[in-house]
């Protein structure tokens, strides 16, 4: 007997009847691989991070973060970087400045031309990291040591993500208009939905009856 | 510097004699300092483990909890309802993405969650195995369940690890959209047609049991229960969720002429306390364990999906990916 | 303008955007990822959005309140096209369905866009950009999907053979169709099938999917005009259920 289900798509699916073994293990990347996402809200603002999706590659990863991040309020800009592409320095303290406690190793690998990494910031754990600039270097070590010198003394600073610029997929200006009418979708603010008239016209019509 | 997601070995023990004295003074300090512990910080196995625990049963019952109000997408009156019940549901998907996403940094993957969801093996909000009958019950899990998780998720975004916070400050930004529309259309039907009310009274009736049960047992205090609430893991007492949820929603019932199907439901002027009849544990444990209406559909369901969607993922799969835990 | 044309062309784009976005809403919780059952939602809420926003244009030319007209009407009165109106299947079949519906759509919003008829041109402006991105998400994934493994090439091939009668069903004309062309309201269903082709045969071709001969094809039309399959009035039986309880109250 299949289950009869109050939900009409659930009876559209036809479930499987009866007694089922045990699903086996999903196998390794069957949720694929991740990607980190950051968005801008408005122009004058740096870029955000917003968090990750799991995605086959940076295409798909892009249609995905762009639900998931930017479906609520005002957005211009997305980027993706698949997560195995950003290197993290460790973490310092709060109020610290990650830079002073940094031993910047040798560099593993070095380009022989110099490319342009995109550096980000935490300021304070908990809190999400942010845009801070772009610099030019022939490793990630290098354009860490470049940030340290262009930037280190925004601090507090409590960790560093360093990106190489070509594996950031960024939104282009032509996709401006995909969030041309995300503010207006106010049916899903909290803000759209005001009943206090209603309860007190309501109590109004109704302060002789007992409850 | 190392590459995004490396992260440690995971030991079996989570008995605090085993760690570290010296990182484990460290990590205490941070946390009583009112600091964020973030992925790769050093962090004692009980912590990791119990967080892991907390977040994935989170994960779970937002992907599960989006199946009851589903219920009645095809369904909502009228497009201002439908739109909104559609980004409600999709709002409670796009959270258990988060959560997942925050377990994931801790250390356990996407897959094995979904597979110990869908074995059994790791459980989810049991409020989700009661069946929404009518368009009025999912109302009133749109404005009360949710109403009981901003409570919970209130109390958890000020916890002390910092993706969780994270995916928690959103989550409680979006619930703010959900208790909002919940009370709305509940409002609409409690001031509407005698039909509407009776609706929604008979849903009200239906899932007040359940709520109540919504944020367990009390708790029973225990070396373990401090530790975590020293570590800022779990954050408030279930009591004490679940007199702060009375405390704000009891009154907004009421002043709709609805009634609270508990006549033991009072506030005790004394002790400022709510007293109630207690909830029948009995049939909650029965339930968590598989025997509620709705277990078998909710994980058939999810089974399904799963199942059906495994050609496209298979499709897609790039065999040179490598897995890497999310940042953050 | 003659009143009748411009609701005509009103319905069928109403009509097609409000069954298939319930056709998508039905992905919700069942997708075969999670990141794609929320990128599904977000499509079928615009395209709900999208029907409202020419229902409410038909309420200024006289016609009834957009609830009244969307969830009281039957089958028979409804002008969608057929292929929106199937149920669901599974992911293959939702995915060709939305990679042919809204690669003509997207034609149908750019032409609209610069229509004669300013209410419509307004509306079809302000939301391109949503189906833009819908065409953008359709694409992706046939791309990927159609040059992947065999079982997802066979899954796509069938669903396209099995859609595409239904598909052409989009480009039924209109009883105004000269009448709207010549005042410069829209550009006419010959017009947006010729681009259409164009447009899902680039996509195609860079996949392992194989676009049957369109000319040995019967077209599935009766849509415009009230006649649809069996899948259509249960549905519409289903989005009223709530409604129909009491359609005077306020829900």
């Amino acid at each position: 007997m299949s289950l009869k289900s109050l939900d009409p798509r659930v009876t559209r699916l036809h479930l499987p009847d009866g007694e089922v073994p045990p699903m086996e293990e999903k196998p390794a990347l069957d949720q694929f691989e991740t990607y980190e996402a950051f968005h801008q809200k408005k122009e004058s603002t740096p870029h955000a991070y917003a968090g990750p999706v799991h995605a086959p590659n940076e295409d798909v990863a892009f249609l995905f973060a762009k639900e998931q991040y930017s479906r609520r309020f005002p957005c211009v800009s997305l980027w993706v970087v698949r997560t195995e592409n950003i290197q993290v320095t460790p973490y310092a303290n709060d109020g610290e400045n990650v830079y002073d406690i940094l031993r910047v190793e040798a560099p593993a690998t070095q380009s022989e031309q110099p490319e342009p990494y995109e550096i980000f910031h935490l300021k304070k754990r908990g809190k999400a990291h942010t845009h801070v600039g772009r610099v030019v270097a022939t490793s990630y070590q290098e354009a860490l040591q470049e940030a340290k010198n262009q930037f280190g003394d925004k601090a507090p600073i409590v960790n560093v993500w360093v990106v190489k610029s070509k594996d950031v997929l960024q939104s282009a200006e032509d996709d401006k208009d995909m969030w041309a009418t995300t503010p207006d979708k106010k049916y899903r603010e909290a803000i759209a939905y005001k009943v206090m008239d209603k309860i007190t016209k309501y109590k109004e019509e109704n302060k002789n009856t007992p409850a | 510097m190392y590459g995004g997601g490396n992260v440690f070995e995971a030991t079996k023990f989570d008995d605090l004699q085993t760690e570290d004295p010296a990182k484990l003074a460290e990590f205490e300090a941070r946390i009583a300092r009112g600091e964020k512990i973030e992925p790769t910080d050093w962090m004692p196995q009980l912590y990791r483990k119990q967080l892991i625990r907390m977040i994935e049963q989170h994960a779970h019952s937002e992907i599960i909890g989006a199946l009851p109000e589903g219920t009645w997408i095809t369904r909502a009156p009228g497009f201002r309802r439908k739109m909104a019940q559609m980004a409600k549901v999709q709002d409670e998907v796009g959270h258990a993405q988060l959560l997942y996403s925050a377990a994931e940094t801790l250390g356990k993957s996407r897959e094995q969650m979904l597979t110990d969801l869908i074995n059994g093996k790791s459980k989810y909000s049991n409020v989700f195995n009661y069946p929404a009958f009518t368009w009025a019950d999912s109302n009133i899990i749109s404005w009360l369940i949710d109403a009981g998780a901003i409570v919970n998720q209130m109390a958890n975004a000020k916890g002390s690890y910092g993706p969780y916070s994270r995916a928690l400050e959103r989550i409680c930004a979006e619930e703010a959209f959900h208790l909002k529309y919940g009370h709305d259309a509940v409002v609409h039907l409690a001031t509407g047609t005698p039909k509407q009310r009776e609706m929604v009274q008979a849903a009200l009736n239906r899932w007040w049991p359940p709520i109540m049960t919504f944020f367990g047992p009390s708790d029973k205090m225990s070396t373990h229960t401090e530790t975590l609430m020293r570590w800022k893991v779990k954050m408030a007492s279930n009591d004490d969720c679940r007199q702060q949820f009375l405390d704000m929603y009891v009154p907004k019932i009421w002043e709709l002429g609805l009634t609270v199907p508990d006549p033991n439901l009072k506030k005790n002027a004394e002790t400022g306390q709510w007293e109630y009849t207690e909830p029948d544990w009995d049939e909650f444990k029965r339930v968590i364990n598989g025997d509620g209406p709705c277990n078998a559909e909710r994980l058939a369901v999810r089974r399904t999906a799963e199942e059906r969607g495994a050609w496209v993922r298979h499709a897609l799969l790039n065999p040179k990916a490598k897995y890497v835990r999310p940042l953050a | 303008m003659n009143e009748l044309a411009l609701k005509d062309l009103l319905y069928k784009l109403a009509d097609d955007q409000l069954i298939l976005g319930h056709r998508n809403s039905e992905w919700t919780g069942f997708g075969p990822i999670l990141e794609e059952d929320i990128a599904f939602s977000s499509m079928a809420q615009d395209k709900i959005g999208h029907s409202l926003a020419f229902y409410t244009l038909l309420h200024e030319l006289g016609e009834a309140d957009p609830d009244t007209v969307a969830f009281t009407r039957n089958a028979g009165q409804f002008h969608n096209n057929q292929l929106v109106e199937l149920p669901n299947g599974e992911y293959d079949f939702s995915l060709i369905r939305h990679f042919l519906y809204d690669n003509a759509e997207i034609i149908r919003f750019e032409m609209l866009s610069n229509s004669s008829y300013e209410p419509i041109a307004k509306v079809a402006t302000k939301l391109k950009g949503e189906v833009k991105y819908h065409v953008l998400h359709a694409n992706t994934w046939i791309k990927n999907l159609g040059s992947s493994t065999e079982e997802a090439i066979l899954r796509l091939q069938s669903s396209l053979n099995e859609a595409l009668p239904y598909a052409l069903g989009m480009f039924e004309k209109s009883k105004y169709e000269q009448e709207l062309i010549e005042a410069g309201v829209y550009g006419g269903e010959e017009a947006v099938k010729a681009e259409w082709l164009q447009r899902i045969q680039a996509v195609l071709e860079k996949t392992e999917l194989k676009l049957p001969d369109l000319a040995s094809i019967e077209p599935k039309f009766g849509g415009r005009y009230g006649e649809h399959t069996e899948h259509l009035q249960p549905l519409l039986d289903e989005m009223a259920e709530v409604f129909k309880i009491d359609p005077t109250a306020e829900w």
